[in-house]
């Protein structure tokens, strides 16, 4: 933490009250991951016995938080990262801990107020409270951050959140299939590399980031399968299957590959005994838009899989979710040039994010959803946009006009980080899923 | 002459065999999901090599597989380039060598590529008239037996990279009693002469080896049978004619970039074509981009509008579709 005069941001607050703020809302978080968790439960009346494990790790306050402040006595090093672009093979090859940074909480959310203006993207508002209270662990912890420079939002973030720690930043393209951009980012992923290797002291031999390149590959894997399984009839609820994606974040991932297979194993024998998780004409509905992280943010998953009538959550477009872990780094030649190309390449090219823009617009990820609603044969999309993310609102015309062609109904729903409009939104998603309900059932 | 051809048939049957048999192998052996087409294609082309080295020593055999490799062309591609070359297969050992010492390959810029791709077709003309540039042609050269030597030069130019490194005929270096070639290098000593037969030849060595130590399948890229096997790809009336082809869908390919990637001609149409057939001269469906494509179905390799082979979640598939 910087004294006051070189800070450039953060205003100066008195120990006791950031003590008092980080106490309260700590105690209202762990209230409501307990509760998400209870209400998960209580929808799902033969939820998976493997989603205990998931249970316990979604705690930010709890085991993993422990474990990796033990490996960092140990001389480990941790390093968060703000966005899916920041190359996580090369943070594990250099045998560092990588954990996601972006914040969920909503009360967090206030406190950014007093830096930034209410009309920017809650989750840099909320990223910027609970680091000034050290709310968040995982930011606590890390050693350094990754701040890819993705929307203005993250841009500004980065400068913020320098008064507290080192930060890299990526500056990602805005135009992906350009070769000049590929040349731009695969300069920025090799910086990032000799960074990561001055802060940790280990070298990154190719030997080391092949054996991380497979460490992910087999996450995706268990990734992929879990994915395959929704595609069917709903034997895992929406949230269920989100929080599993979520915890990849911030869990160590060999052991989430595991736990994912575990989950998988179980899920395919209830799919042998037809044992759903709802019954299997609920609708089928996917989000896309803004990321929802856990545990605030919780609200539109909760609403649509308790709402009367019910839906279902069977896929959605987050990069807090389904698009975390979906595509593998694909080596031609283990060497270390190319290797270094595959990882610049899969978290360049395959992002879906409305940052960028390409000769046909952002066209992967209307070719995503169009895919997805074929595939996991969707009845509704429920396109998700908290106030101030521009971007993802700016696209909506867009997938609407695609979306009206093929006869899929979408239903845009902007709100904010409060808990206050949960009454309002419940009408809108309970009249949308109505609309499903009836279509369904012509 | 009877039990001759049927000593031939034996041995084609032996080559079937012991192909079929490879296939096996491989396919258990190789669990690696990324590798299997690669490895297959390996044998493939080991196989074809041994086969066109007894299929030189029967010029009435080889007149007839020349044939067939034409009208295969027609509906295949270049599906010879990539499978069956003996030359594609010097180039890949040499790549797996580069491999095997962890050196990295460099990339033509795209269009120097294009460039070369279009080269192919001057080389091609350039041989198809340099007989007559040379001499008149004597009717005493018109017999089968000069089929090597004679005015069917230009035919054996296109012959060149299907020259085993050992031949069945006198002509070349000498070797433990085994006469040594390597592709092009008997029309090079045929176009050669004096001192120069011997430099050209070794430059000629030196120049293929270190390119494609460099360069992924350098040759390939301008090699003129490349030309003759794709010219009929160019006509539009033949849009019907590429029977095995590759076949991209569109809503599955997130542009990753990996099918650009581990092409070895770089060939970028598999990557920026919106979706459908993929017809372009420069692809000889060594089917690596579909090997390699990690989004289930997204690439294709058809054969008379059957699925062949396509991309897959190579990962691992799971048990749930």
């Amino acid at each position: 933490m910087k004294s006051n005069d070189e800070r450039k941001y953060i205003p100066e607050i008195s120990q006791k009250e950031i003590e008092e703020l980080r106490n309260t809302i700590k105690a209202a978080s762990i209230k409501v991951m307990t509760e998400n968790i209870e209400r998960m439960k209580k929808t799902s009346t033969n939820r998976p016995e493997a989603m205990q494990y998931f249970d316990e790790i979604s705690n930010f306050f709890g085991q993993r938080e422990k474990e990796i402040r033990e490996a960092k006595e140990g001389g480990k090093k941790v390093i968060g990262y703000n966005c899916m672009f920041a190359p996580i093979e090369l943070i594990l090859a250099a045998d560092a801990i990588p954990v996601r940074v972006g914040s969920g909480w909503y009360d967090a959310s206030k406190l950014g107020d007093r830096i930034v203006p209410v009309e920017v993207c809650p989750i840099i508002r909320s990223t910027i409270g609970a680091k000034m209270i050290g709310l968040s662990p995982y930011l606590e912890l890390s050693d350094a951050i990754i701040s890819p420079l993705t929307c203005d939002g993250m841009t500004k973030l980065s400068e913020i959140l320098a008064d507290y720690k080192p930060i890299w930043t990526m500056c990602t393209p805005r135009v992906k299939d350009d070769p000049q951009s590929m040349i731009f980012w695969r300069k920025e992923i090799n910086a990032l590399k000799g960074k990561i290797e001055d802060l940790t002291g280990v070298k990154i031999t190719g030997k080391r980031l092949r054996s991380a390149i497979e460490l992910r590959q087999r996450a995706t894997k268990a990734f992929r399968r879990l994915q395959d399984i929704r595609k069917g009839s709903p034997v895992i609820m929406g949230r269920d299957a989100m929080l599993v994606n979520q915890t990849s974040m911030w869990d160590d991932i060999k052991r989430w590959t595991e736990k994912t297979e575990e989950l998988c194993d179980e899920l395919e024998k209830r799919v042998g005994q037809k044992i759903w998780a709802c019954p299997p004409d609920t609708p089928r509905v996917i989000v896309t838009g803004t990321p929802m992280i856990w545990p605030d943010n919780w609200k539109l998953p909760n609403l649509i899989e308790e709402s009367n009538p019910p839906g279902i959550l069977i896929a959605d477009e987050l990069c807090s979710s389904d698009r975390l872990l979906y595509d593998p780094v694909g080596v031609d030649e283990w060497i270390m040039d190319d290797m270094i190309n595959a990882v610049a390449e899969r978290y360049l090219m395959t992002s879906t994010c409305p940052c960028f823009t390409s000769k046909d617009g952002n066209e992967d990820r209307i070719n995503w959803l169009v895919d997805k609603i074929k595939e996991f044969k969707i009845h509704g999309v429920i396109y998700y946009v908290v106030r101030g993310c521009i971007l993802y609102a700016m696209e909506y015309t867009r997938i609407k006009r695609i979306l009206d062609r093929m006869n899929v109904p979408v239903y845009y729903l902007d709100t904010e980080y409060t808990r206050e409009d949960v009454g309002q939104m419940k009408t809108r998603v309970e009249a949308f899923l109505e609309m499903l309900q009836a279509r369904v059932e012509i | 002459m009877a039990l001759e051809l049927i000593g031939d048939i034996l041995r084609l049957t032996v080559f079937a065999g012991l192909a079929l048999a490879g296939i096996l192998v491989i396919l258990i052996w190789i669990r690696n999901l990324t590798r299997n087409v690669t490895y297959l294609r390996f044998f493939i082309q080991a196989v074809s090599v041994i086969a066109i080295f007894y299929l030189f020593t029967l010029p009435s055999w080889l007149l007839i597989f020349v044939g067939v490799i034409f009208l295969m062309t027609i509906v295949t591609g270049r599906f010879f380039c990539g499978w069956i070359c003996p030359f594609g297969l010097y180039i890949d050992l040499i790549t797996q060598l580069r491999k095997a010492f962890k050196i990295r390959y460099r990339n033509l810029p795209e269009k120097l590529n294009r460039a070369l791709n279009k080269l192919r077709y001057v080389i091609l003309v350039f041989f198809l008239i340099l007989p007559f540039l040379l001499g008149p042609i004597e009717p005493w050269q018109w017999p089968l037996a000069l089929f090597l030597t004679g005015p069917f030069k230009p035919i054996t130019v296109l012959l060149g990279p299907l020259e085993p490194l050992i031949i069945p005929w006198k002509g070349g270096l000498e070797f433990y009693g085994l006469d040594v070639s390597y592709p092009y290098v008997s029309d090079i000593i045929f176009y050669s002469s004096g001192i120069f037969v011997w430099i050209n030849v070794f430059v000629f060595i030196a120049l293929t080896v270190v390119s494609s130590f460099i360069v992924r399948r350098f040759w390939c890229r301008f090699c003129p049978t490349g030309a003759s096997i794709a010219i009929v790809n160019r006509f539009r009336g033949f849009k019907w004619a590429p029977v095995l082809h590759i076949n991209k869908d569109e809503e599955k390919c997130t542009k990753c970039g990996i099918c650009k990637r581990v092409c070895p001609l770089q060939v970028t149409e598999v990557y920026e074509q919106k979706g459908g057939k993929i017809m372009t001269s420069m692809c000889m469906l060594c089917f690596r981009c579909v090997e390699m494509c990690p989004y289930e179905d997204c690439l294709k390799a058809k054969m008379a509008g059957k699925t062949v082979f396509k991309s897959r979640n190579w990962l691992g598939p799971s048990k749930i579709e």
